[in-house]
């Protein structure tokens, strides 16, 4: 395997007329060619902003730390993000070797362009391509994701396909750059649960065709095991817990992973109540010292973890968790 | 095309439509005013020393065809209305169409003038003051904005035209100067209305545009902050090209869509300028025809000649609405 993607010490604060919130703090991983990781949490974990740092998509009051490093490796060499700092720098990642596809396909559509002026632009920008041949390759990526009737497609508005549809035109949109890493923004989250499907599977064959990475949003476990050859579970900011995607989740570690996977409903045993996680996710105005999630956590040990951040301890070989509870060599 | 035309078609038929409606309108608070025409002028000559008999105004009446049933009225009304004949004002006793017709297209074109001024001043202001997060840019462009808003046009007029006979003796006032102002059109003509007409447009495109920043800066602000432009961002679309094709793009359509209203606004602004700077060949002859004669028939014909130029504007922001947008067009064409 490759390396494709480094993220070291990911810190991000933004400057807010309530002051500096932390929306990021300390993350650290990493990503092969070829590899999907799945990113969990809440929402307001902050797994969409790490996200968009990768490409220095946040607003333009975020501050990156010190430390931060963000390394893209491709063919032709290294790239480091950080370093970037014009949006016409930016343009290397933004869309060219990393794509992004967000929630919601109807919002990320502008709305009076067409489906095909949008794809011919970006086309232009990042490949040699001239407008007759950015048209035909468009056309042909959405025959590749399997919309019927590509050439009138091209031509029409966001408004007037469907959900899955335009969800489908994205990922032909996002795809025709033949990034190196795809990040999916919970790709799946606003449409049916057949064409959510659909679409999971037309993703999993394009990633394999197209051997790029992908970082796969969510708050679907469910999705994950599906999907994700390893997971990163995210909770206010900070990793909590990583590893092989079989390990996490037949095996988990940290109490909040524990508990997102309590609180999945099962389709065989409907009598069991669900066992969600007590309380909200706190403010970021208001984090917690110490451990992040002590103020809810079922194991909580006192002092030490409302006070020490707790550092990363393997479970096993492929498997680490952030929890005190794991903190002397790796036994309880 | 073809369903494009039709679509012209039906919005022509649905102004038309408007028109005759506002019409009926018009011609019903005419006729609300107490007293009739015959009645008022045979009063106006009276008040001059001449006898009346009763015998005398139901003549008058028969002459003016005000014995016809109310409905026969209103469709030869509508109808003469329609060919730009108003008939004659109750009062002066002078063909409307004559006494109305360059004054009413010189006020239309004040009026044009000021909204074209505004938004050629907003669009590109607006844009900027919602892009912009330069602090002092954005607080001083406020309160330039606030003073417009603030600052009625009339005392404005007033301001100007004080300074102006301070410093300039008056020059300033009406839309000619002497010797043009029954001339005959010619390039002299032309200039001199330029070199006089540039105040009121002044004037009535100064809270216009106050107003115009305004709303382009919250369209664009509203625009700036959407998911399609951060997801047009992520795909390497940068600088000038993301601006123009993405946020100000798509802010134009309501901006289109406010054209007709602030047409309106300032045509309601005009006769008050008009008569601060004595303009007499514009807009002030409403207020004449309103408040000093009660010359219903005048009133009437300016009322229908400024609402058929605001359903003309609206029918025309339709049309390059349609044309632009299209998910209006979709809308309509199918």
């Amino acid at each position: 395997m490759t390396r494709l993607l480094d993220v070291e010490n990911l810190t991000l604060q933004f400057d807010t007329d309530e002051g500096r919130i932390t929306a990021v703090d300390d993350v650290s991983f990493t990503l092969e060619a070829g590899e999907v990781m799945g990113l969990v949490g809440e929402s307001g974990s902050g797994k969409s902003v790490t996200a968009k740092s990768v490409m220095k998509l946040n607003p333009s009051n975020a501050i990156y730390g010190d430390k931060t490093k963000i390394i893209l490796h491709l063919e032709s060499g290294s790239i480091d993000i950080m370093s970037l700092k014009s949006s016409k720098d930016l343009q290397v990642v933004r869309g060219g070797a990393i794509s992004l596809i967000f929630q919601e396909p109807m919002a990320s559509f502008a709305p009076a362009i067409t489906i095909g002026n949008q794809m011919v632009e970006q086309l232009l920008i990042h490949t040699n391509m001239n407008s007759k041949q950015a048209q035909e390759f468009s056309i042909e990526m959405l025959d590749r994701v399997g919309i019927s009737d590509p050439s009138m497609r091209f031509k029409q508005y966001a408004f007037e396909l469907s959900g899955g549809m335009r969800q489908r035109a994205m990922i032909a949109m996002a795809l025709s750059t033949k990034p190196k890493l795809l990040i999916a923004d919970e790709p799946t989250t606003a449409l049916d649960v057949t064409i959510q499907a659909q679409v999971i599977d037309l993703m999993k064959d394009l990633v394999k065709e197209f051997g790029m990475g992908i970082i796969f949003i969510t708050h679907d476990l469910g999705v994950i095991a599906q999907t994700a050859d390893k997971v990163a579970v995210m909770y206010l900011g900070r990793l909590v817990e990583q590893g092989a995607v079989r390990d996490v989740i037949r095996n988990p570690a940290h109490p909040y992973t524990k508990g997102l996977l309590a609180a999945l409903p099962s389709l065989d045993d409907l009598d069991t109540p669900l066992t969600p996680i007590p309380g909200d996710i706190p403010s970021p105005l208001e984090r917690p010292p110490g451990c992040v999630f002590h103020t809810r956590c079922s194991a909580n040990l006192g002092a030490r973890c409302s006070s020490e951040i707790p550092g990363f301890s393997p479970v096993s070989d492929s498997h680490t968790v952030a929890c005190h509870l794991y903190n002397e060599e790796g036994a309880k | 095309m073809l369903q494009f035309s039709k679509f012209v078609a039906i919005r022509a038929a649905l102004a038309i439509l408007t028109l005759i409606l506002v019409s009926f309108i018009v011609f019903t608070l005419m006729e609300l005013v107490p007293g009739d025409c015959a009645e008022r002028y045979l009063a106006f000559k009276n008040s001059q020393g001449a006898v009346i008999t009763p015998a005398d105004i139901q003549a008058e009446r028969v002459r003016l065809g005000l014995d016809q049933p109310y409905a026969q009225r209103w469709a030869s009304w509508i109808l003469n209305a329609f060919q730009g004949e108003f008939g004659d004002s109750c009062i002066l006793r002078l063909n409307i169409s004559q006494l109305l017709g360059q004054k009413f297209w010189l006020s239309l074109g004040l009026c044009l003038s000021a909204l074209l001024l505004a938004y050629a001043i907003a669009i590109p202001v607006g844009i900027l003051a919602a892009t912009s997060r330069n602090a002092i840019l954005n607080n001083s462009l406020r309160l330039v904005s606030y003073l417009g808003l603030a600052l009625p046009n009339f005392l404005l007029a007033l301001m100007i035209m004080l300074f102006s006979t301070m410093v300039f003796g008056n020059s300033l006032t009406g839309l000619f100067s002497k010797e043009f102002r029954d001339a005959p059109w010619s390039y002299d003509r032309v200039m001199d209305f330029l070199g006089h007409a540039w105040l009121p447009v002044f004037i009535l495109g100064w809270s216009a545009t106050a107003f115009a920043i305004q709303t382009v800066r919250a369209l664009m602000s509203d625009e700036v902050g959407k998911l399609y432009v951060t997801a047009a961002q992520a795909r390497g679309v940068s600088g000038r090209q993301l601006l123009m094709r993405y946020p100000a793009r798509h802010a134009l359509s309501p901006i289109i869509n406010s054209l007709g209203f602030d047409l309106n606004r300032i045509f309601n602004e005009l006769p008050i300028v008009a008569l601060i700077l004595t303009l007499t060949e514009a807009g002030s002859l409403l207020i004449e025809a309103l408040a000093r004669s009660n010359d219903q028939q005048l009133a009437g014909a300016i009322i229908f000649l400024l609402t058929a130029s605001i359903v003309t504007i609206n029918f025309v922001t339709d049309i390059i609405l349609a044309l632009t947008d299209p998910r209006v067009r979709r809308s309509i064409v199918g």
